[in-house]
């Protein structure tokens, strides 16, 4: 039923139509400005495969992102042409920043856009707005001057795709959406790497029934990076398990959590828009606030329990993770919490995990 | 009427445990045999052999549950659920007042909360290593050129421990190499391998918490050292079943014999 | 502030705590044994240790006298000062834990509690600490405020928050932009404009007024300490060095946890007195110093000892370290009369909040300056931002200066993952290099 074009052929697609490709690594960063800059934000999260040279360069217990991704850059790919840009998410990253720009060296530029930390005010607003303007001035130097035009009608093509994600999160939560877990999250992921015109028109061509579908599936909510690997997704669809609403960084934790009003000025759209996205792990704001949301995501999507997917080794997820887990088992919500190394294929542990975990909820159906 | 018989199958990375029950929840055979590499043929054989002790066939039988690693490749199963239900219901058939399992296997250790009824509430598992499971204590015996019941020996809790501190096998391997590379004696080193496994667990059961009496699963209960010592971690006693192997194959028998008189 | 508590304290400092150390000098065990491979010890040990041992024991008393701060190692402690808070450093206080060897205890506490075993072990010793109120120190005042700055790590603000939830106290968090190429004005307007905005909650907090004056006199001792203090490594320049990097690694104590007190300001200046003296009468740390070796990323706190004398017995002598550096390298940046934007440029330019190819130029100068043959690398797991590159700049700096070096995968506080057996084949290889290189220049 969706028609999603596959991630390394449709960047192939791209790069030998001209368009300049930008690698972008996780998380958070003003995708609209680089698609002013006619330049298409291809995200590097999990790249497959075997992590072989990257093993020289960072010790054992780094990351599978940071790793993955290293992995990828290392092998020079021809598609990404308009250079890497490292968003400031955590210690890893920032760090593998600068390690690639002044120690490994790659044969394009290696932009960073830090993403401020903490509880945020009007002197954090400011500064957002601030490194906004200096982030336009490092492209302008390689891209030319920016059209205030094209960042325009890119802060409006954007604010229709976040819209559009937050109808069909809505809808997901509420039992519209007649999507799989594996083909939801594809389509999520999709944003990842596909030009916004196109990505609007496929979440444009999923249509959302008013009333609700019947779902006897047991209900769970995802928290964590990413969502789990496809073939785990695929195994929560054969055990009837649901995962109806999603706290990913790669999913929801990007989308502001309520519709916008649409752009007039685009660095005020951008500065507002940072600042309206949930609560996440790697901006670091109140653990109150986080627990408060997820709480209330929970009691929408009428979620039964909730999985974290945790990524090994990232320490925003483990610190927030503990706390997270106390907070939720004290309300009465069953909690599963896997390790993911981001690698596919299902190991009997997590086979027995994820059973295990609809095996409790649906007892609790029963009761 | 011919009588209602139920099997409850097991398919560890260890061993394959079946249980065979009347309708009245009666143990009419147990079997242990080792898994071997072939889990599906290994459940066959322990079928046959549970089926040749009572003099039955297997048109006897009304329902078969099927637990444990090997579960989905068990062919004559009727259902299967996971071992950490299982071990729940067999603690609870064992044990009635039991609200705290503590299941050590041979890949997974598990902490497991059941309700009166013997459900579960909640679960832990051991990170993806194998420390603090059957697996780990083999790996140390080997090492230690001892068999697995001369590392279960009662250790003596006044008894002086070599320190183990690492909780990954690897390491904790290099650092038993090492400790006998010093000549520290063995029992030491015993004490100190049970001693590790204690704090793994012991992280496990505080992150879940303890509720009603423990009751103690999987063959590292056998262990009777690291009994003591869990014992003395909890402050309060364990029980132990008489074949601590044999709970997630009655516990699955149970769950057969449940869902077959709920149709 | 209570009238009866203040006199307390007052107390305790002018007469309890003299009266303690009077003490524990006269119950001095006999001082162990000091090994052959090494120099005369340096006096200022025993001054070192009465100013932390008052400074723990004082704080036992602060409460109600004082407002205690739970304070990171390179957060702008200088504010705080202004408003007379009393300050403890949890870094600190987890490196003596591991130091005492506790670490694994004290992680233990916070894993049994559900915190990853895969976190930082200053934080897990710290949440340890909270969880039990077990301390080697006696007793910690509980905070009334956690100031925390990302300068050192984003680690530091996930731990202090959740110290902040579990006690639910008011954290302040001081955020430092990482510096990719150089500081922007953006990023100085912005750290000088968190430091004027954080004065009202302070005010609150401490109950005290802020005075410009009083920080500019706080800053001009920081200011003045941390130049002391590079003086001192800078005496390690001579040859024979007169102390070892071990040796900093413990006098570093009062630069970062008492900066900005007359204390510390005093203590440097006998410090840097007693090293010109033995630089002038050419004494070393070590009785024969043959080889001179860098050290980077924190101390391995429970294998000081082990490692002073591992390699104190193969004549190799550390004389430098990032580590102990980085409370003198930005310090230039202050300036009174600019306060806000001064702290900002001196606080978000320290080693870990810069590129790596300030790094690699730092360690090159830091090579060349001090005529070192040799570097050990820790590569650490509790911390990335220290560790997160080290391979390459080793390769960096093995191509560009010939430089043998080794790197050490262990932990700063949590002994469970040190491997002596490995270790030693590493660091005897290691010292076969270096024996070889050496001799054969």
């Amino acid at each position: 039923m969706m028609n999603i074009p596959n991630r390394k052929e449709y960047l192939q697609q791209q790069s030998q139509s001209g368009q300049q490709i930008m690698g972008v690594l996780p998380a958070l960063y003003p995708r609209e400005m680089l698609w002013a800059f006619d330049i298409l934000p291809a995200e590097i999260w999990d790249p497959p495969g075997d992590i072989l040279h990257a093993n020289a360069h960072l010790q054992a217990t780094i990351c599978p992102v940071v790793k993955r991704s290293l992995e990828f850059i290392l092998k020079e790919p021809d598609i990404i042409n308009a250079g890497y840009l490292f968003p400031h998410t955590c210690d890893s990253l920032q760090n593998l920043a600068t390690q690639v720009k002044d120690l490994i060296g790659v044969p394009v530029p290696v932009y960073s856009f830090y993403n401020p930390k903490g509880e945020f005010n009007r002197t954090t607003r400011q500064y957002y707005t601030d490194i906004l303007g200096d982030f336009q001035t490092i492209l302008e130097q390689q891209h030319g001057s920016l059209d205030r035009k094209k960042l325009s009608t890119a802060c409006k093509l954007g604010h229709k795709i976040d819209s559009r994600r937050l109808e069909l999160q809505n809808a997901r939560m509420t039992d519209r959406l007649p999507l799989s877990n594996s083909e939801y999250f594809q389509l999520i992921r999709a944003g990842e790497y596909l030009q916004p015109e196109d990505y609007l028109k496929l979440l444009d061509a999923i249509s959302i029934p008013d009333e609700p579908i019947p779902n006897d599936k047991a209900r769970i909510m995802v928290s964590g990076i990413l969502p789990p690997h496809p073939d785990m997704l695929e195994y929560f669809d054969d055990l009837h398990l649901s995962l109806v609403a999603d706290d990913l960084l790669a999913g929801s934790r990007r989308i502001p959590r309520i519709k916008l009003d649409p752009p007039q000025d685009p660095m005020e759209y951008l500065t507002e828009r940072f600042f309206l996205l949930p609560p996440c792990s790697t901006k670091a704001g109140s653990l109150d606030e986080r627990f408060r949301y997820l709480n209330k995501r929970i009691g929408n999507s009428q979620a039964q329990g909730v999985l974290f997917n945790i990524v090994k080794f990232c320490e925003p997820e483990l610190f927030d993770h503990h706390l997270m887990v106390k907070a939720l088992k004290d309300t009465g919500i069953p909690v599963l919490s896997m390790d993911t190394e981001l690698q596919g294929g299902l190991s009997g542990q997590d086979k027995t995990r994820i059973e295990a975990l609809g095996e409790l909820l649906r007892d609790r159906m029963v009761s | 009427m011919p009588p209602r018989l139920f099997v409850g199958v097991d398919v560890g990375s260890l061993s394959t445990d079946l249980v065979l029950l009347n309708d009245q929840g009666k143990v009419l055979s147990e079997i242990i045999i080792a898994t071997g590499v072939n889990g599906a043929e290994a459940a066959e054989i322990a079928f046959d052999e549970a089926l040749s002790e009572t003099e039955l066939t297997r048109g006897d039988i009304s329902a078969v549950t099927a637990t444990g690693y090997g579960r989905a490749s068990v062919a004559f199963a009727t259902g299967k659920t996971t071992e950490i239900s299982c071990h729940g219901v067999g603690a609870h058939q064992l044990f009635p007042n039991t609200g705290t399992v503590i299941d050590i296997g041979g890949q997974d250790s598990k902490v497991i909360q059941i309700d009166a009824r013997g459900r579960m509430l909640d679960f832990t598992m051991n990170d993806k290593c194998a420390a603090g499971t059957g697996r780990f204590l083999e790996v140390m015996a080997d090492r230690l050129e001892l068999d697995l019941g001369e590392l279960s020996n009662p250790l003596n809790l006044e008894g002086e421990t070599a320190p183990i501190s690492s909780t990954c096998t690897v390491f904790a391997e290099s650092e038993v190499i090492s400790l006998l590379a010093k000549h520290t004696p063995r029992e030491q080193i015993v004490n100190g391998l049970q001693r590790s496994i204690v704090n793994r667990i012991w992280s496990m059961v505080t992150s879940i918490g303890v509720q009603g009496e423990v009751t103690l699963t999987g063959g590292v209960a056998n262990n009777k050292g690291l009994v003591l010592l869990l014992e003395a971690q909890l402050g309060r006693p364990v029980n132990v079943p008489d074949n601590p192997q044999i709970v997630g194959a009655l516990g699955a028998a149970h769950i057969a014999l449940k869902g077959y008189s709920q149709g | 502030m209570s009238l009866a508590k203040s006199l307390k304290f007052k107390f305790m400092k002018d007469y309890g705590a003299p009266a303690l150390l009077t003490f524990q000098n006269f119950k001095k065990r006999k001082p162990r044994p000091i090994p052959e491979a090494f120099g005369p010890p340096l006096k200022a040990n025993q001054r070192l240790k009465e100013i932390l041992t008052r400074h723990y024991f004082l704080s036992r008393y602060v409460p109600g006298v004082k407002k205690v701060a739970w304070v990171t190692s390179g957060a702008p402690v200088e504010l705080l000062r202004a408003f007379d808070f009393y300050t403890i450093y949890p870094e600190n206080h987890s490196a003596l834990v591991g130091a005492k060897k506790q670490g694994a205890d004290y992680c233990g506490i916070a894993e049994s509690d559900g915190f990853s075993q895969d976190l930082c072990s200053y934080a897990r010793i710290d949440l340890g600490h909270m969880l039990s109120g077990k301390t080697p120190a006696g007793k910690l005042p509980k905070p009334d405020l956690l100031f925390c700055s990302n300068n050192i790590c984003q680690t530091v603000l996930y731990w202090y928050k959740a110290i902040a939830h579990e006690l639910d106290i008011p954290l302040i968090h001081f955020d430092a932009p990482f510096v990719t190429t150089q500081q922007t004005e953006a990023d100085v307007r912005y750290m000088a404009q968190q430091l004027q905005d954080m004065i009202p909650v302070l005010e609150r907090i401490s109950g005290k007024i802020f005075y410009l004056d009083d920080l500019e006199v706080i800053l001009k001792r920081s200011m003045e300490s941390s130049q002391t203090w590079g003086t001192i490594l800078k005496e390690m320049q001579a040859k024979p060095a007169p102390m070892t990097i071990f040796d900093a690694f413990g006098h570093l104590a009062p630069i970062v946890s008492l900066r900005g007190l007359p204390v510390a300001e005093d203590y440097y200046h006998i410090l840097l007195e007693e090293v010109q003296d033995r630089v002038a009468r050419g004494i070393g740390a070590i009785t024969e110093e043959r080889y001179r070796l860098i050290w980077d990323n924190i101390a391995i706190w429970y294998k000081v000892r082990y490692l002073a004398t591992f390699f104190a017995e193969r004549k190799m002598n550390f004389v430098s370290a990032t580590y102990t550096n980085a409370w003198a390298e930005t310090t230039g940046y202050l300036d009174v009369k600019d306060p806000w934007n001064s702290m900002a440029k001196t606080y978000g330019q320290i080693i870990l909040n810069n590129n790596l190819k300030h790094r690699l130029d730092l360690m090159k100068s830091m090579i060349n300056d001090y005529g070192v043959h040799g570097m050990v690398m820790h590569s650490t797991r509790s911390c990335k931002p220290y560790s997160v590159g080290q391979f390459d700049l080793r390769k960096a700096l093995n191509t560009e200066l010939d430089l043998p070096a080794v790197i050490l995968d262990a932990d700063i506080a949590d002994e469970r993952v040190w491997s002596e057996q490995q270790i030693q084949t590493r660091l005897e290889a290691f010292c076969e290099t270096l024996e070889d290189q050496v001799s054969a220049t």
